[in-house]
């Protein structure tokens, strides 16, 4: 049995990490708890839904420090008062999911083709370690050089390495306006209509294609800018792909269907988020259904590469999609893993897990830190510790 | 200590004449662009491709020598200031552009590539390469890639890191890995983006996949003088409150006016105590809106002159004036250092106010050019060597980047730690924090062989000038170990 400890402060987490002994679990809201690798049991979870909240926000620096438990869809409200955003915009973030857990598990949206994921806006972070190291990585500033972005590595390492207490983010300013343009079309036209979409002038942040299983797709493409400026592009845009401009309730309704479609937990599958150069995504995708048979519902970025699909949960076919993603150049990571289900977390190993892995036994020799999370990368070690 | 016999097994390894060991030709590897800090190398290594790179770094790992990688050896920070007794892995010949994918806008790299011809390899498919380091004519890949290089348009764009999708990598044992992927959003922790910006001090890139964007519909650049520093610091300021992030925001004082247009002609306003360069880009119906805005506030804050470029050659003559700065400082002085903290934007008046008191108690002028859009300076210390003002200059400067930290900025925005300021990197982060960082470099690189001396504080470079490295007793004991 596990226990669960709560801190609110930094000190607290610190503290919480030396006087627990054994293995210890990072979580967050919870949901991404079947995200990754399988985790072992943990003698103690580190919820950090206590350390909550806004450190600061430096309005006119545009930059803010915020505990790593604090929601993002609040932190989110929080800026918007002052017209500021965090320019990632993934679909877990209704669900309740916490900054640190979305930094953690790598998790992004469809903003990322213009702004990028966490990694691209986090300036700063506090960890501690497994052995009660507290270090500050980055700063307030957005531009630093200075020493090593450790940052980076806690990115997509899924609460092992160290456990992120805080993070210092760069701000955008919100747009006045968005606008989107919505054009029905199969997988197999999305790719040329994406590229046209890219090669206009209308500088789209985001693209998505939207299928829906037994159904067609629609190809969405959002635009920011002013009031009046946002309109016009998009009005252009749809002119010049054959698509329609949303009425602003259509398309945050279709947005909306977008992100259910990414954090959809269909009953007894297995879903696989993967990202492919763009150009070869059409062809994972194909491959995936020859092998698997129905995806359900697919959600792909034809600009960025990166696609969401559900798989049946069976360990040898989401093994092969795992090796069809990597034998296209890709790398896949599952985001869903039914209950009791034993099933591969990533493709074959890259040749820097020794990398991967010298990282791990120097930041936390007694793997104490979400054991198992990036197994089979970071196998896990065959003793379970103190675990009573 | 390198012998005859080692010698015979690079030259066997690397073809084309690939090794240099006479005098002459090692004395030309003895610094970077931190000239103050010079080294002559055991020996120099050419290798043609990465093939040849990995050999290079068993053949050291062999023999336990340290190694140097260096690109065009246009860093600031002595970052790429060889090791004695150790080799100089010189990029220069890996210069091929392997790729420019149109379909998937990225570009395939070798490192020795010049930044900018990265973006004149894209430019014919509406495509080029956003970071823009004010060296980057000069300036490779594989050192933007070490240094995690910024430049004037990293505003609004980003750093060497946002743009960098995948690299391949030599580590310290020679054993090859690929860092990154395909995509923004690879599986497990993001290593990539931890050697970006390491300084060589994890290994060596041999090949680097890039995002290319879609050059901007339209450009519009303005070139304002201000009655004041402080009138131009708060136009940024504004700027920003409306919600407009322009390209870039570049301010020049007086002194590098001065200096800038006695070199280039750019049409500076030499007596103008201060102008900024605002540049901003993207949909033409979006960018003449904000245009409209940002020349409103600009006549505000007291603007004296308004200079709008209308054609790209007239724009670039007002870059150049920007760009050349640095180098047309030698014009007004006979030697100079640059700097390159940060400081929270908001607090630009107040370091700024600071610098020129600190100057004026040293003796000493400040010229400052810098990135006003994310605070980063580059104060230039104006000395004279002959004059005995060295030291003097040195401390100045090193006070000017430790205030940048006291003022909760950075001891660097994108020259790098190097050799120059590993010394101030305790004013920045505590024991623990380098403790960290140095677990994650044994991680890699478990004898520091990797760009020794560099980035991290060590005692012997704090404590004296470097000279000949000589084994410590207590080194060779293997007691103590050699940062």
């Amino acid at each position: 049995m596990s226990t669960t400890v709560t801190p609110t402060t930094v000190d607290d987490l610190r503290d919480a990490v030396l006087d627990r002994p054994g293995t210890l679990r990072v979580a967050g809201a919870g949901t991404a708890a079947d995200w990754a690798g399988t985790p072992a049991p943990a003698d103690t979870v580190l919820d950090l839904t206590g350390l909550s909240g806004i450190v600061t926000h430096n309005p006119g620096d545009m930059t803010v420090e915020v505990r790593a438990g604090t929601p993002f869809a609040a932190l989110q409200a929080e800026l918007g008062e002052h017209h500021q955003r965090v320019a990632v915009d993934p679909a877990r973030a209704a669900e309740g999911a916490t900054l640190g857990g979305l930094f953690a598990t790598a998790d992004s949206g469809p903003r990322a083709l213009q702004y990028g994921s966490l990694r691209d806006l986090v300036i700063g972070a506090t960890i501690v370690l497994a052995d009660g190291t507290v270090a500050r990585s980055g700063g307030h500033v957005i531009k630093n050089v200075a020493g090593y972005d450790l940052t980076k590595v806690l990115h997509g390492a899924h609460g092992t390495l160290g456990v992120i207490a805080g993070l210092v983010l760069r701000l955008h300013p919100s747009p006045q306006a968005t606008a989107t343009v919505a054009v029905p079309c199969d997988r197999a036209a999305s790719a040329d209509l994406a590229r046209r979409i890219a090669d206009s002038p209308a500088e789209a942040v985001a693209v998505q294609w939207h299928g829906v299983a037994g159904q067609g797709g629609r190809l969405l493409a959002d635009v920011e800018g002013s009031e009046s400026g946002a309109d016009a592009r998009a009005r252009r845009l749809a002119d010049a792909v054959g698509g329609e401009l949303l009425a602003p309730d259509d398309a945050a309704a279709a947005w909306e269907a977008h992100a259910v479609a990414v954090r959809a937990r269909p009953d007894g599958r297995a879903v696989l988020r993967f990202g492919v150069v763009p150009s070869a995504l059409t062809g994972v995708l194909d491959g995936l259904e020859a092998d698997a048979g129905d995806l359900g519902d697919v959600t792909a970025s034809p600009r960025t590469g990166v696609a969401t699909v559900a798989l049946p949960a069976d360990a040898d076919v989401v093994a092969a999609a795992h090796r069809r993603v990597a034998a296209a150049g890709g790398t896949s990571t599952l985001r869903q893993r039914p209950t009791g289900a034993d099933l591969p977390a990533f493709g074959p190993a890259p040749a820097s897990a020794v990398v991967l892995r010298a990282v791990a036994a120097s930041l936390d020799p007694d793997q104490r830190l979400g054991r198992g999370r990036l197994a089979p990368w970071v196998p896990t070690p065959e003793s379970t510790g103190v675990s009573a | 200590m390198l012998d005859a016999a080692m010698v015979r097994e690079f030259t066997d390894l690397l073809s084309d004449n690939g090794v240099i060991t006479d005098e002459v030709g090692l004395r030309s590897y003895e610094c970077d662009g931190l000239t103050g800090f010079r080294q002559v190398p055991a020996l120099v290594v050419l290798p043609r491709d990465a093939q040849e790179v990995a050999g290079a770094v068993r053949l050291c790992a062999k023999y336990g020598m340290p190694f140097v990688a260096r690109g065009a050896g246009t860093g600031l920070s002595g970052g790429a200031m060889p090791v004695a007794d150790g080799v100089v892995i010189s990029l220069q010949k890996l210069r091929r552009i392997l790729e420019i994918d149109v379909e998937n806008r990225r570009a395939v790299l070798e490192p020795g590539v010049y930044n900018l011809e990265i973006s004149k390899a894209a430019a014919p498919y509406g495509l080029y390469y956003a970071p823009d380091p004010s060296s980057q004519q000069v300036c490779t890949i594989g050192g933007n890639v070490a240094e995690n290089s910024g430049g004037a348009h990293c505003l609004k764009y980003g750093f060497t890191t946002n743009h960098v999708l995948e690299m391949e990598v030599v580590l310290a044992d020679g054993s090859v890995a690929t860092l990154g992927g395909p995509t923004g959003e690879q599986a497990g922790p993001d290593l990539r983006g931890l050697f970006i910006g390491s300084e060589g001090t994890l290994g060596v890139c041999t090949k680097v996949t890039v995002r290319l964007l879609q050059t901007p519909e339209t450009v519009r650049t303005v070139l304002a003088d201000f009655p004041s520093i402080e009138a131009a610091g708060d136009t940024v300021g504004d700027i920003v409150d409306a919600a407009i992030i322009p390209a870039a925001v570049e301010m020049m004082d007086s002194l590098a006016m001065e200096a800038s247009e006695a070199a280039t002609g750019a049409g500076l306003t030499v007596d103008s105590p201060a102008a900024l360069i605002i540049e901003l880009d993207g949909p033409a119906d979006e960018v003449e809106a904000e245009f409209e805005h940002l020349t409103a506030i600009c006549e505000r804050h007291g603007a004296t002159r308004l200079h709008v470029p209308t054609e790209a050659e007239e724009r670039q003559k007002v870059w150049k004036g920007r760009k050349a700065a640095f180098a047309a400082v030698g014009r007004i002085s006979p030697d100079y250092i640059v700097q390159d903290g940060v400081v929270p934007r908001t607090r630009l008046a107040e370091v700024l106010t600071r610098i020129a008191e600190m100057g004026r108690d040293a003796g000493l002028r400040v010229a400052n050019v810098f990135h006003a859009g994310d605070g980063n300076l580059h104060p230039l210390v104006l000395y004279s060597e002959s004059a005995g003002e060295h030291d003097a200059a040195e401390k100045l400067s090193t006070d000017i980047a430790e205030l940048c930290v006291e003022l909760g900025g950075s001891l660097s925005g994108e020259h790098g730690i190097g050799t120059d300021k590993a010394c101030s990197m305790p004013t920045m982060f505590s024991a623990d924090d380098l403790g960290v960082m140095h677990r994650v470099r044994l991680a890699f690189d478990p004898d520091s062989r990797c760009n020794p001396g560099k980035l991290f504080p060590t005692p012997r470079l704090c404590g004296e000038r470097p000279g000949k490295y000589a084994p410590h007793p207590l080194e060779e004991a293997g007691v103590i170990e050699r940062l």
